[in-house]
């Protein structure tokens, strides 16, 4: 009962700071608009063998756009733990009962669920003012998958995380992994337009599997592999990579408390 | 009698039972070692802090007070020699350490700076991992202790220094530690400030706990001590 009072009490700490920049929800809601205005008119343009039609194509990419915001808000946790090393509030979180790696953990939950509701306010202003099509017959299964893709997706922030720790450099290498990854996860096109052997590397990520399934439950996009291969692959990519992000966490940590650069920022 | 003093009353440190058990010094620091890029800060050092007392230690600036501070806070590990509060090592035993010990960094860093007071405090107390009827009654305690009251909902950006150092101070003895460790407490305190803390210091020397108090030399904190202590070459030596 206590750690969930604990990693709650992390969540609605960074809904407080969150509130107290108030234009900050009204920057990213209008980020969003101007990226769907943008892609709208780019899809007018679009005339490939996969889309029958434009709207096609915009369907395509809401779903893509609304991921981008879900893979940046992982790649926020390095630079979160960075904050807090900055702050000197590290130390305090290091120093608690309730420990360095389950804060770390507790504070990935503000930017992922609020990368979801940005998500949601994408898709609906994608519906309101350019007239997508929502499949509501399979749009309620969007958010158990969602959560899954969330799972899959959070140990490479950790991982990330685990680098800051170490180097105390928060943005790393995130840019080029989040351009590398929209690209490999078929964001803004079909990977399928991409060379053969960039098409195999793609199969080695979550990303793809996971925006996948989503347009498949949002927009009714055929999907290039089974929904239920790509539960599976995100369900294994949890399971094995959160316990493994949390070891490198915690001996990433632990590595700091030894050679005493845990203080440093 | 204050509402600080009477929350007091009826709460019982985790440890207690273990404190009971555990006879002598509430820390123990033995042949404590450390050096930063090959250049030795800490050889050897021994320390022990007994229950209900204050130990001062001074130095010059950089001989390594608050490298020891960080050791015995289980912050940083040093490189041979061992430590432990009422016998239990931080290693091992990490969780169950930390709710025995609390630590005062030196500087004004460690707050949030959009948060308020009581937002802190509340914050502090759940990472605690303190129950809620608990957190309430401690959280009035150390805005009462500290004279925070009035400034509960006003954020630590718009607060003057010395009111920062007083939540850093409410923050640090929020849970009711055993063992407080205290790294330049009296930075940006006024005299009623410094005031509020000997109190609460001399508060819990009276419950039990033991204090820590490290400052440069010259700074010696107006209190009963029982040690009083200098950090020479890597070593504590009688001031």
């Amino acid at each position: 009962m206590s750690q969930i009072r604990a990693f709650n009490a992390v969540l609605r700490r960074d809904l407080t700071v969150y509130l107290t920049y108030r234009t900050r929800l009204v920057s990213q809601v209008l980020t969003s608009l101007f990226s769907l205005t943008l892609f709208y008119y780019v899809s007018r343009l679009v005339h490939l063998s996969g889309f029958a039609t434009p709207d096609s194509y915009f369907a395509f990419v809401v779903v893509g756009i609304a991921m981008v915001g879900v893979l940046y808000s992982c790649f926020q946790i390095p630079e979160l733990v960075r904050q807090e090393l900055l702050a000197g509030t590290f130390e305090r979180l290091l120093l608690s009962p309730f420990g360095a790696v389950r804060s770390i953990l507790a504070m990935s939950l503000f930017p992922l669920i609020f990368s979801f509701l940005i998500a949601a306010i994408t898709l609906a202003l994608a519906c309101v003012l350019f007239a997508l099509h929502l499949d509501w017959s399979t749009a309620p299964l969007s958010i158990p998958a969602m959560a899954l893709a969330l799972l899959a997706f959070l140990p490479f922030g950790l991982l990330f995380a685990a680098l800051t720790v170490l180097v105390k450099q928060g943005s790393v290498g995130t840019s080029w992994v989040i351009a590398l990854l929209s690209i490999l996860g078929g964001l803004y096109f079909p990977v399928a337009l991409l060379p053969h052997w960039l098409r195999d590397l793609a199969a080695l990520q979550p990303f793809g599997s996971a925006t996948g399934l989503l347009r498949h439950l949002l927009v009714g996009s055929p999907t290039s592999e089974p929904a239920l291969h790509a539960i599976l692959k995100l369900s294994l990519f949890a399971a094995i990579l959160v316990p493994l992000a949390l070891a490198a966490l915690s001996a990433a940590i632990r590595a700091g408390q030894r050679s005493g650069t845990i203080i440093e920022y | 009698m204050s509402a600080a003093t009477d929350t007091r009353q009826h709460r019982r440190a985790p440890a207690d039972e273990d404190s009971a058990r555990a006879p002598g010094a509430l820390l123990q620091l033995c042949a404590i070692t450390r050096s930063y890029a090959g250049r030795p800060v800490l050889s050897g050092l021994d320390l022990s802090l007994q229950a209900g007392t204050v130990t001062w230690v001074g130095g010059r600036n950089g001989a390594g007070k608050t490298t020891m501070l960080r050791i015995a806070a289980g912050l940083i590990e040093p490189h041979a020699g061992s430590l432990s509060a009422l016998g239990i090592d931080p290693r091992r035993h990490r969780a169950r350490y930390q709710r025995l010990v609390s630590f005062l960094p030196a500087g004004d860093r460690g707050l949030y700076a959009r948060l308020s007071v009581r937002r802190h405090l509340e914050f502090c107390a759940r990472i605690s991992m303190l129950d809620a009827a608990e957190s309430r009654e401690l959280i009035e305690a150390a805005l009462l202790t500290f004279e925070l009251s009035e400034l509960s909902e006003r954020r630590v950006d718009r607060m003057s220094m010395g009111q920062r150092q007083r939540l850093r101070l409410a923050i640090t003895m929020l849970s009711r530690p055993r063992l407080l460790l205290l790294d330049e407490p009296l930075t940006s305190l006024d005299a009623e400030g410094a005031g509020l803390l000997r109190a609460a210091v001399e508060r819990l020397c009276s419950d039990g706990g033991a204090v820590l108090w490290c400052s440069p030399t010259g700074e010696q904190p107006d209190l009963e001590l029982e040690q009083t202590l200098t950090l020479q070459e890597g070593v504590l030596v009688a001031a």
